[in-house]
């Protein structure tokens, strides 16, 4: 029986590589918290263990994978969520498409980070590297046992099916292949400044090293979060077929909560690291953005919550999953009631000084993050209780969160500007005078062009005009722009470190990113209409005809067709195609969208169901939508320039006008 | 790149090592070899890890320190340099600094000693735990015995079917390309008869007709499909199509059959009668449809009521025996092998329409522990719940 060709064994060995992995994780944990004061031998063990565990768990998962590629129906995991048909991509794809999958990307990530951390913590002092280590074990151990007890992926079946049920169409998409695991990356990387913060807690030792040490981790994970977020907001428009780019569906605010705080932790690990202040604050959002980021990704399984994300919802395993949850999130902020108190404070600064902005910001994120929060629990916590249904939709997030935004927006340009310990915000007004003419103009002159349909967009556009221009102030003022002669400014400009221009490109890709929303918001287009082939419609300037409809086979579906001809109104023309999917398998149907972009703009084209003779034809202009995801690339693209250069450079505090600063934080 | 490599690293060990210990020892304890053999390696790993090395103890706490405050140093003077920093605001930040190193000394010297080093007993406890931990938890929850099937090595049969339903999906795939292929929907017609897919037979004929000269054969078919598809009811356009092909071949049987029990069900008998005897007329006295066609004359003549059996037979005998043998091949393979959903409900559909209640039964009992889940069974719940068949099992 065992001489039978090929890998007879791997799914079995995968299982108990997973088990074992869980073993490991159990032990390193409570030897971990027994033995941290132990010095050099139990950080080694913990050290690895955390390596084993990586090791373990990556051979489980690509036992899945392995499963998967050659379609082992005598995995339940393979019948349900795979089909010998499907393309290779997506059946190594659909090992994460599903619920029981996705935790062991889940917990692979998570070891993943661990074993980072052991191989590049040697130089941590001992007790802290054993106490991050045997938090990150806790938490494997944790998610470990709730995926083998209740969600095990390695379920057999005998008799094994000849086919499976097929993958959600709708994740049958090169997104499902990027989209989760650049998002759990971003979730599960804040776990390391979760441990760090836990550590620091249990040893009640926090100090500059310890948040040189997070900033890169909190830094590397709000990467991921931020291109996570960006690709399944894309996804979404292109694939859902609705063409909205943000739906505050309850999981999308579930990831962008983690981000709102982890934004707010890597400003407040920034001035610990420079300042040594502001330590209770980078403890608590550390705690809170992998709080969060729990939430995030496992409200979505307990059952209570309904939506694109939902996999199966079973109640058992919703409670199991809530009861982790409190433990670990209720333990944490115990610890940091416990404990927070005798961390020693850091260095003292006024009110007004980039500390204080800093913690404005910290304030006006963190209370956007309430808004949120309370707008995606209180219709389920109603719901639960009272059994009344209520919708809180985008209006009112549009207007919670925008109205918190505002004022975030209209103070970050100040920010950078700002000297540490104490500052003087009327020299830094002084200097934003030029970027606040520039937005005011381009506003005018934008409104003028356009026409004004929602008397807010003119707000907006100021906004963001005023975030983008004002982003390079710093720049403009440091290397003495316009007061010195050119060629010393642009070698002053040069010599700028190199966290001057991140901090800048970061804030003008948000200046971005918020004039991509108010244009798209404020002149976007739309036209629902049938068509026939051969026949044409105009919309915003351009003209779209729709040339020919067919019906087309594909590997796992049936696709109808549609051939159209986007004439731009300078006369240019392209060739596009939408078509319709229906799934053999399970008869599901999908829209792919025919998307072409001019400049930033975007015509957006979606072939909706045949009627009688006729077809029905949705098309959207969208202006300037593609600023959103360039912002919110810039971001990240800043997030990886500053990661790669880790220079230091000193901030020096300004000299003091008044002795005793007030005492903050 | 490093994915593929452990990937492949996997088939290895299933590929050298199974066949040489193979042969010596039965499957599942192969796997338990292996599986204490990673455990050792696992324990021996974290033993060695704590072995009595001196890996970190020369790096002092306060080396990162140094270095951190050494670089924040240097970079003030860059900044003097560079003429980012006037000389007093040099002069501040350096006297902050040497504050901050100070603190940062005084905190490092306070910082947790070492209790004592972690020692052997409980090392061993821990490395004893995780053995135990494993084998416990998975003896409870894997299949040991159970090895892997990936879909290409599955025994012959499988492969085969396998490679049936392969060519039916291109042949779907292709007809829906390519809708004037006469032999696509040639082959593919009877198969959709047989599958229970009658309104997809219906249109591979209506396609075969259109591509091709009507023969009474096929109009006969696309009337059956027409019929199979009304679940026995006849409608106007296969009476219409039978007629036509009655008329247009004196001598075709099949066309009178099914006109003949079509006006028996509508209880027009003197018309019944007249279509049966035209059919027993075509006789030559030895064929299979005969005792159907004498017993439908039977019936018609006693106004409906079938007088030596309790039931007219719906099918003639010939039809009953391919169909019977259809049914229970489909019965023996879901045995064997299991099956979609769809299968068991024609299954179960199947020996209901013979009157087979307790093989119904049992077949949606069995076809109930193979799909616990109501949700994945509405279909076939509604079929046999209607028919007064029961649900018992472990049904969620």
């Amino acid at each position: 029986m065992a001489a039978r060709d090929g890998s007879t064994m791997s799914i079995e060995f995968g299982h108990f590589a997973l088990v074992l992995a869980f073993a490991i994780a159990t032990m390193a944990t409570i030897g971990g918290y027994l033995f941290w004061r132990s010095g050099a031998r139990i950080a080694l063990v913990l050290s690895q263990a955390a390596v084993l565990q990586f090791i373990l768990v990556a051979v489980a998962f690509l036992a899945l994978i392995q499963a998967f590629v050659t379609s082992d129906f005598s995995l339940l995991l393979v019948i349900n969520n795979s089909h010998s048909l499907k393309p290779l991509m997506f059946k190594i794809s659909g090992v994460w498409g599903n619920h029981e999958g996705s935790m062991v990307l889940w917990i692979f990530i998570l070891v993943a980070f661990g074993a980072m951390v052991a191989a590049f913590g040697r130089r941590l002092p001992n007790d802290l590297l054993t106490l991050v280590l045997a938090t990150q074990s806790l938490l494997t151990a944790a998610f470990a046992s709730f995926t083998i007890f209740t969600s095990n992926p390695f379920l057999r079946v005998f008799p094994a099916p000849l086919q499976g049920n097929d993958l959600n169409p709708v994740l049958q998409d090169v997104g499902l292949a990027i989209h989760p695991p650049l998002l759990y990356a971003g979730y599960i990387g804040f776990s390391i400044c979760f441990s760090f913060a836990i550590a620091a807690l249990i040893s009640g030792h926090i100090d500059q090293a310890w948040a040189r040490w997070v900033r890169p981790w909190a830094m590397l994970s709000w990467i991921f979060l931020t291109l996570g977020i960006t690709m399944g907001s894309y996804w979404a428009y292109y694939e859902l077929g609705w063409g909205g780019w943000w739906f505050w569906d309850p999981v999308e605010n579930a990831s962008f909560m983690p981000w709102l705080t982890g934004t707010a932790l890597l400003h407040s690990a920034l001035v610990m690291e420079k300042r040594n202040a502001l330590k209770i604050w980078t403890v608590f959002l550390s705690i809170i953005t992998f709080s969060l980021s729990l939430l995030g990704t496992f409200l979505v399984r307990s059952g209570i919550l309904t939506s694109v994300h939902t996999f199966v919802s079973d109640p058992s395993r919703g409670l199991v999953i809530l009861t982790l949850l409190a433990l670990i999130i209720g333990g944490a902020f115990f610890l940091f009631a416990l404990r927070a108190a005798s961390l020693r404070q850091g260095g003292l600064f006024a009110p007004v000084s980039r500390e204080g902005a800093l913690i404005l910001n910290n304030l006006f994120l963190a209370t956007a993050v309430g808004a949120v929060l309370v707008g995606t629990l209180y219709p389920l916590l109603l719901d639960a209780l009272t059994g009344i249904t209520i919708s809180v939709g985008a209006p009112f997030f549009n207007l919670t969160f925008g109205a918190l935004m505002a004022p975030l927006l209209l103070v970050l340009p100040f920010g950078p500007l700002l000297a540490w310990k104490r500052a003087d915000v009327v020299a830094a007004a002084q200097r934003l005078i030029g970027a606040a003419a520039l937005a005011v103009f381009f506003t005018i002159l934008i409104s003028a062009l356009r026409g004004v349909s929602i008397s807010l967009a003119p707000l907006g556009l100021l906004l963001g005009f005023w975030v983008a221009f004002g982003a390079f102030a710093e720049l403009v003022e440091r290397s003495g722009l316009g007061r010195l002669p050119l060629q010393q400014s642009w070698r002053r400009l040069v010599g700028l470190p190199r966290s001057a221009f991140t901090t800048a490109l970061a804030h003008f890709g948000i200046g971005l990113t918020v004039l991509g929303i108010v244009s798209t918001g404020a002149w976007q287009t739309e036209l629902v209409t049938t068509l026939n082939p051969g026949e044409s419609v105009e919309l915003s300037g351009f003209t779209i005809a729709f040339d020919s409809y067919e019906q087309v086979p594909g590997p796992n579906y049936t696709a109808d067709e549609g051939r159209f001809t986007v004439t731009a109104p300078d006369g240019g023309t392209r060739n596009t195609l939408a078509d319709r999917r229906i799934y053999v398998a399970n008869g599901m149907s999908t829209t792919e969208a025919a998307i072409e972009s001019y400049g930033f703009s975007q015509i957006y084209l979606q072939l909706g169901e045949p009627l009688e003779d006729t077809h029905v034809v949705r098309i959207w202009h969208k202006p300037y939508i593609t600023l959103i995801w360039i912002g919110a690339l810039l971001m990240a693209l800043a997030g990886i320039i500053s990661l790669i250069d880790r220079g230091v450079h000193i901030g020096a505090p300004r000299r003091a006008a008044r002795l005793n600063p007030e005492l903050a934080e | 790149m490093g994915v593929l490599v452990i990937f492949r690293r996997i088939l290895v060990i299933d590929d050298l090592v199974l066949p040489c210990v193979g042969a010596k020892f039965p499957w599942p304890m192969i796997f338990w070899f292996i599986a204490i053999a990673v455990t050792i390696i696992a324990c021996a790993a974290l033993l060695y890890a704590a072995g009595s090395r001196t890996v970190n103890a020369a790096e002092p706490e306060l080396a990162d320190g140094n270095r951190h405050f050494g670089l924040m140093l240097a970079g003030i003077d860059v900044d003097l340099a560079a003429g980012k920093l006037s000389e007093p605001d040099a002069m501040a930040a350096k006297g902050e600094l040497a504050r901050e190193v100070m603190r940062f000394k005084a905190e490092a010297e306070q910082a947790t000693p070492v209790r004592h080093e972690l020692g052997r007993l409980p090392l061993l406890a821990g490395l004893g735990g995780i053995a135990a931990l494993a084998f416990a938890v998975y003896a409870g929850l894997g299949s040991p015995d159970l090895p892997a099937q990936p879909l290409a090595d599955r025994p012959q049969t499988v492969a085969q079917s396998l490679v049936l339903g392969d060519a039916f999906t291109r042949i779907e795939a292709a007809l829906a390309n390519n809708p004037d292929d006469l032999r696509g929907w040639t082959v593919i017609a009877p198969a959709y008869v047989q599958m229970g897919r009658f309104a997809d037979a219906v249109t591979a004929y209506r396609r075969i007709i259109a591509l091709s000269d009507e023969t009474v054969d096929l109009q006969t078919k696309l009337a059956e499909a027409l019929i199979l598809q009304a679940q026995g009811a006849s409608s106007p356009e296969a009476m219409t199509l039978l007629r036509s092909a009655a008329a247009s071949d004196p001598q075709h049987v099949l066309s009178r059959l099914y006109i003949a029990a079509e006006l028996t069900r509508q209880a027009d008998y003197p018309t019944a009668i007249a279509a049966w005897n035209d059919v027993l007329a075509l006789s030559r006295g030895d064929e299979p449809w005969l005792p159907a066609a004498q017993e439908g004359l039977v019936v018609a003549q006693n106004n409906g009521v079938a007088p030596t059996q309790d039931q007219a037979a719906p099918f003639s005998n010939q039809e009953s025996e391919m169909i019977g043998q259809m049914v229970s091949g489909l019965a023996t393979r879901l045995a064997d092998q299991g099956g979609t959903i769809e299968e068991w409900t024609q299954l179960v559909r199947a020996y209901l329409v013979f009157g087979d209640t307790e093989k119904a039964q049992s077949a949606f009992d069995t076809a109930v522990t193979a799909y616990p889940q109501a949700f994945d069974r509405s279909d076939l719940d509604r079929l046999a719940l209607d028919a007064g068949l029961t649900i018992k099992g472990n049904s969620l």
